[in-house]
């Protein structure tokens, strides 16, 4: 009441309290957003610019003196580093594995939590589970699980009949890497699809299937084009995932449950990001894994611009409850 | 009446395409999970012998506890997840809110760029943030962790954005007249009508911490480090070799707080997606 009272009391020139109410505000976004704003300039702007920097040097983790430009030399040796190319084949094998069945079951998933039965919140529990479960505890799961002797694969396996002995970590550790980032991370997107299912008016369906259509060109023709953006942002986040992949490997490595600094996980599993902390944080060369990072920041953007590309194609923002 | 059979032969079939994919899609993701708890409960000697624990025992769960002193590293974890989580969250939605409800020049840009930093891997950025670590002396400190909360979390900023975007501007307007700053509108409009939102991005992010390995591994000292870190290197015989079934005891005591936590807000999760519009 009084700030009304006051503000009929000025006299009102026409614009100057539009501006200073706009400095105002101005100042207010400022102050709100400050801690974001120094946060990312001293925790990511500067350490971007020193990462550049260091990739473009030899520098080793310790010594300054001997710190010193080296151009674009670790660029060029990325490009002829065998084990770099050799793990970059490797991400993107697993790449193109495992976010095409990680999309596919997590949209699976959440249409079956979706319909009507019994128990859905006990199901959703159970896909969810994995996700909740912590890497470190999700490796051993697997490990133990897979294991040659102590493992339910082979046990199951040996009741179907087949070969018993097989030791999965050491002769299909891709298999297993695989298996469980898939099951780690399906219940994270199910409930991002189930969110976007919950988000598509019941009418629609309804009205279609008054028309005739049975489930299945439903789910095609309705519920699939309207998931369309959720979809896109699952697979946009799923390939951004699977190609900084490191410590799951490492904790994969056959033999031992634990993890040592310096774990090199067998051949097949010897993804980009591991190649790079191995430089790093082993062989204390920061200048070059550094530049193995942002040849890896790279290829994240380029894929990530492709794949906005070409969404103007097949991602429908049409509809809007 | 064949009209009756074949509707109810269709209900049966109903039935079925209901459940069983649902049925089958459950038991394999629970499996691994149910091989957990039975391994944990066998003798050591029964590893690798005998599929079933000839009598289901505790011991090695005594054994999980006490390898270690799983209480302290525990406390660490909890500690250092629920202090990150805390601040995070406050720092988020505060900064959240001012990218939803203040105008400024520069905002869209800043917004993009809060968007932006998403995108960059996480070792980019980690290693200069270790050196730097390193030359302040903040390694074997949680100052680390306090500070990446200080800046709040991208994700959480984009989440809470999104969320406040979509409270009534009308709410704003008459706490303005009544005199209320944005800081008083924030702390008694906007943070107590959050709840959902509020609980799904901490959960989250105590998440994120209580289950990192590769950060404490390369901060922290073998003395004040993390659960997981802790635990990988507890759980063997005098002699070195792996003790997998007190190591399965020990995964149990590790998650099981989780598991518990995550059923109990399972509804809250998923409405806190749902309500922050993750569809953008």
């Amino acid at each position: 009441m009084t700030g009304a009272t006051r503000a009929l009391e000025r006299p009102m020139p026409r614009i100057a309290p539009w501006r200073r109410r706009g400095l105002r505000r101005a100042i207010t976004f400022y102050v709100l957003i400050s801690p974001w704003l120094i946060g990312f300039v001293l925790l990511a702007a500067i350490p971007l610019v020193m990462a550049f920097v260091m990739s473009l040097s030899n520098y080793d983790g310790l010594n300054l003196e001997y710190v010193r430009l080296v151009g674009l030399e670790n660029y060029v040796r990325a490009f002829s580093d065998p084990d770099a190319q050799h793990a970059l084949g490797r991400t993107l094998l697993l790449m193109a594995v495992v976010v095409p069945l990680s999309l596919t079951l997590q949209l699976a998933l959440a249409l079956m939590v979706n319909q009507s039965i019994r128990f859905t919140s006990l199901f959703r529990t159970i896909f969810y589970l994995p996700y909740v479960i912590p890497v470190v505890a999700a490796a051993w799961v697997w490990k133990i699980f897979v294991d040659p002797t102590g493992g339910l694969l082979n046990a199951l396996l040996g009741v179907a009949g087949a070969e018993v002995n097989v030791r999965w970590l050491v002769e299909y550790p891709m298999v297993v890497l695989a298996s469980l980032t898939i099951w780690g991370a399906a219940g994270g997107g199910m409930v991002v699809f189930l969110a976007g299912l919950q988000g598509i008016p019941a009418e629609y369906r309804e009205a279609a299937m008054i028309d005739g259509a049975n489930r299945l060109q439903v789910t095609r023709h309705i519920t699939l084009p309207l998931l369309s953006p959720v979809i896109f942002f699952n697979l946009v986040t799923g390939i951004i995932a699977t190609l900084q992949i490191l410590v799951q490997p490492m904790l994969l490595a056959p033999g031992i449950l634990g993890l040592s600094p310096g774990t090199v996980p067998p051949s097949d599993n010897y993804l980009y990001a591991v190649h790079a902390y191995l430089e790093i944080f082993v062989k204390q060369l920061f200048g070059y894994g550094s530049a193995l990072l942002w040849l890896l920041f790279a290829v994240v953007l380029a894929l990530t611009l492709v794949l906005f590309k070409t969404s103007r194609r097949w991602v429908f923002y049409g509809i809007e409850p | 009446m064949t009209v009756a059979l074949a509707r109810r032969r269709s209900a049966a079939t109903e039935a079925t395409l209901r459940y069983v994919p649902v049925l089958v899609a459950a038991t394999v993701f629970a499996l691994p999970l149910a091989w957990v708890v039975v391994t944990s409960l066998k003798k050591q000697s029964e590893f690798g012998s005998s599929l079933l624990p000839a009598t289901p025992q505790l011991a090695n769960y005594e054994l999980a506890l006490s390898l270690l002193d799983f209480m302290k590293f525990a406390t660490n974890s909890l500690v250092l997840s629920s202090s990150y989580a805390l601040i995070v969250v406050m720092v988020s939605a505060l900064v959240g809110y001012g990218f939803a409800r203040h105008r400024a020049p520069g905002r869209g840009r800043l917004f993009m760029l809060v968007l932006a930093t998403l995108m960059v891997p996480s070792l980019v950025l980690f290693v200069p943030q270790f050196v730097i670590f390193a030359k302040l002396g903040l390694t074997n400190t949680y100052w680390p962790w306090i500070l990446w909360a200080l800046g709040g979390s991208p994700f959480a900023i984009f989440l809470f954005r999104q969320f406040f975007a979509t409270f009534p501007r009308e709410l704003d307007d008459a706490a303005e007249v009544d005199g209320a700053g944005p800081l008083r509108i924030f702390f008694q409009i906007y943070l107590p009508n959050s709840g959902p939102a509020l609980a799904a991005s901490a959960i989250f992010m105590f998440l994120w911490v209580w289950g990192d390995y590769l950060y404490p591994i390369l901060l922290l000292s073998e003395d004040n480090t993390t659960l997981a870190v802790r635990m990988s290197t507890a759980y063997v015989d005098p002699r070195g070799n792996p003790l997998q079934t007190v190591t399965m005891a020990g995964v149990v005591l590790y998650v099981l707080p989780l598991i518990a936590f995550f059923a109990a807000a399972n509804r809250f999760i998923v409405r806190g997606i749902v309500t922050t519009g993750l569809k953008g």
